[in-house]
């Protein structure tokens, strides 16, 4: 019982930080670091959450999340893609704005409510026959659509990147801009089409943590799982298949996290437990050794003036 | 180039930070508020008396610090995330020593708190450096998540050993008087740590502009490929930069523990860390932009949480006047070194025609 529910929490928790690490692993390898991500999370939570609630439709809520992150995402590929500034330095102006903004806006729609506002979140969809098999049936089989699109994302993800031409060309944006826009390819218009999708998706993850499970909006409710899907994509190797390992190891940590802080076990500090996945990403970030950075990663492309 | 063109460009990050506070000004409406309105209100609170306008470099002192962190870093093409982490390291031991330590006089016990927290984050931020150089790893991710580790040590901590002797909030008890940093104008908050906070920009300044270190610093943030070429060991540069980087932020962690709070409060000053980067970026990563940066910053936070006091705006409005002028500011860069193109281009075109008449 326990390890089915354990297991069953880890694919959920994995659900957001697999959707935002295979985004940022398609932004990165055009070369543009979205690092607003963990803002555009908050942001989507956010959206997501108000969407829902005032239609009381789930369905509108995802989508106001995705046009969140797709209008933070075209102002934060303004700056990086077309004006060249400094990912990392307009990423962090974007992620403070966003904690600002998300409260604000919170107080002009709700006022300041006596009781937290909440929504019903997403109900899990049960696949028959599926469900049912032993250990793995609930946690495979028993979630929300999120979790199934995500899974589904891997694999559409890693068919796009390394079997079709639109891989290509957003790999090789990447590792060679020049040979890119040698062949008449516009270098800065695919990286900013790769900032918009990254950054929808990410608004997506964000609704995940509002509306998956919680069915509320909270200031701190990313709390840095924006920054460990950013980690997931490094340690994945800007692979879709790396990200799904890295994804589910997190969410493995989290589930456990939660069943430890909720049990009666208490030889081990609750601090540490929440700790854990930031220690994960420190010791897994030293131990690996070949990473497989995209060449051009964090620099602009500046065609050669005349 | 004329002066006065010259003096006009260096400016604009000025102009950008008006830019960033209409901008809010917009936000404002939402709540049927005039920005003008709040704007003029804001003005007055901060500099109504000698209270607020003391408090203005009191809440700049910890703000110069965590900025001159990430400034000084960067200046090395190193990117310190991390400086709310080495923040809440220097809290740590700070009040580690004034509690354990309160019979030695304030001579001996303020020394050694500037010491104990200089290097406790100095330590903590030498851990990545030592990562980076050691095993190559990626020194934005590991400072970024080194800040979460702390907070949970410092959760740890003031949940156990160090809780107040109430053991009620976790918090821990009030320093001993002889702990606290003297004001400078009495019955205020600024306290003497200011004048020590302009004196590390300052020791910044000297190291990065006027020793072999800083010379090298700025070799490996120049260009690390030849700076490697020429012979400076980039990996003791790592280790040493987040050093000093670290023990600036844990600086930080004195001012306000001694300075102004006397006590360590769980989870407090949550975004001094990357109010840091905003003014390192406002002040454009030199010490002397750093110092003005973050007494702006001051003043947006005693004029903003004055009026939040007193008005229908909720304090959020702080954290976006912030983060719409470093957006701003950031804008006014990039069209900065437009026109400075522009103008050259312009130049090299008028000398072209003066030495070939036919074009």
């Amino acid at each position: 019982m326990i390890v089915e529910g354990i297991l069953k929490g880890a694919v959920m928790m994995s659900t957001p930080l697999l959707i935002g690490a295979l985004a940022e692993v398609f932004v990165e390898r055009t070369g543009v670091m979205n690092i607003a991500i963990e803002g555009i999370f908050l942001i989507g939570a956010w959206a997501g959450f108000v969407g829902a609630y005032l239609t009381k439709s789930i369905g509108v809520g995802l989508v106001c999340s995705v046009v969140a992150g797709l209008v933070t995402g075209a102002i934060y590929g303004y700056f990086t893609v077309y004006l060249k500034q400094h990912q990392i330095v307009t990423g962090t102006a974007f992620n403070i704005l966003s904690v600002g903004l998300t409260l604000y806006l919170y107080r002009v729609f709700f006022g300041v409510p006596l009781l937290p506002l909440t929504v019903e979140p997403l109900s899990s969809i049960n696949i028959p026959l599926l469900s049912k098999i032993p250990v793995l049936g609930e946690a495979l089989f028993n979630q929300n659509i999120l979790t199934y699109l995500a899974f589904l994302f891997v694999g559409v993800g890693y068919w796009v990147l390394y079997h079709t031409r639109l891989g290509l060309v957003i790999r090789s944006t990447g590792a060679n801009p020049e040979a890119v826009d040698a062949a008449g390819i516009n270098v800065e218009k695919v990286r900013y089409w790769a900032v918009l999708f990254s950054s929808a998706m990410n608004g997506l993850a964000g609704a995940f943590y509002s509306l998956g499970f919680l069915g509320l909006f909270t200031e701190n409710i990313i709390g840095g799982r924006g920054w460990i899907a950013f980690a997931i994509c490094f340690l994945g190797n800007w692979n879709p298949l790396g990200v799904l390992a890295g994804a589910l190891v997190f969410g493995l940590a989290d589930a456990v996290a939660v069943s430890i802080q909720t049990s009666a076990f208490k030889a081990i500090p609750n601090e540490f437990i929440i700790a854990l996945p930031y220690i994960l990403t420190i010791v897994a970030t030293i131990a690996r050794k070949h990473f497989n950075v995209p060449a051009y990663l964090g620099t602009p492309y500046v065609k050669e003036r005349r | 180039m004329k002066r006065s063109k010259k003096i006009a460009l260096s400016l604009f990050p000025v102009y950008s930070v008006f830019l960033g506070l209409i901008l809010s000004g917009l936000l404002m409406l939402l709540l049927d508020a005039n920005p003008l309105f709040v704007y003029k209100k804001m003005l007055i609170f901060a500099f109504r008396d000698a209270y607020n306008i003391a408090d203005i470099f009191a809440k700049a002192t910890p703000l110069m610090l965590t900025g001159l962190a990430f400034g000084f870093a960067f200046r090395a093409s190193l990117f310190n995330i991390g400086a709310q982490g080495q923040f809440y390291m220097g809290c740590l031991a700070t009040v580690t020593c004034s509690l354990f330590m309160n019979n030695f006089p304030a001579v001996i016990l303020l020394p050694l708190c500037v010491l104990a927290s200089g290097v406790a984050g100095g330590l903590w931020g030498s851990l990545v450096g030592y990562a980076k150089a050691k095993f190559n790893a990626n020194e934005f991710l590991i400072s970024m998540m080194s800040t979460y580790v702390a907070i949970a040590i410092m959760n740890y901590l003031i949940r156990g050993p160090l809780i107040e002797s109430k053991g009620e909030y976790p918090q821990t008890d009030v320093i001993a008087q002889s702990a606290w940093i003297p004001q400078i104008i009495p019955h205020t908050r600024l306290h003497w740590g200011f004048v020590l906070a302009v004196v590390i920009a300052a020791l910044a300044y000297f190291i990065l502009w006027k020793t072999t270190l800083g010379f090298k610093i700025r070799a490996v943030g120049m260009n690390r490929d030849s700076a490697r070429y020429a012979g400076i060991n980039e990996k003791r540069i790592f280790v040493e930069v987040f050093f000093i980087s670290g023990a600036f932020a844990g600086l930080a962690g004195f001012m306000e523990v001694n300075g102004i709070q006397h006590m360590l409060v769980q989870g407090f000053n949550p975004y001094l860390g990357a109010e840091g980067i905003g003014i390192a970026i406002l002040g454009n990563a030199h010490p002397l932009g750093i110092v003005f940066a973050a007494i702006l910053f001051g003043a947006l936070k005693v004029g903003g949480n004055l009026v939040v006091q007193t008005s229908s705006i909720p304090s959020s409005i702080i954290g976006i006047m912030e983060g719409l002028v470093m957006i701003s500011v950031i804008f006014s860069y990039f069209l900065r070194e437009r026109i400075l193109i522009r103008m050259e281009k312009k130049m090299l075109q008028a000398e072209d025609r003066k030495e070939d008449p036919r074009v």
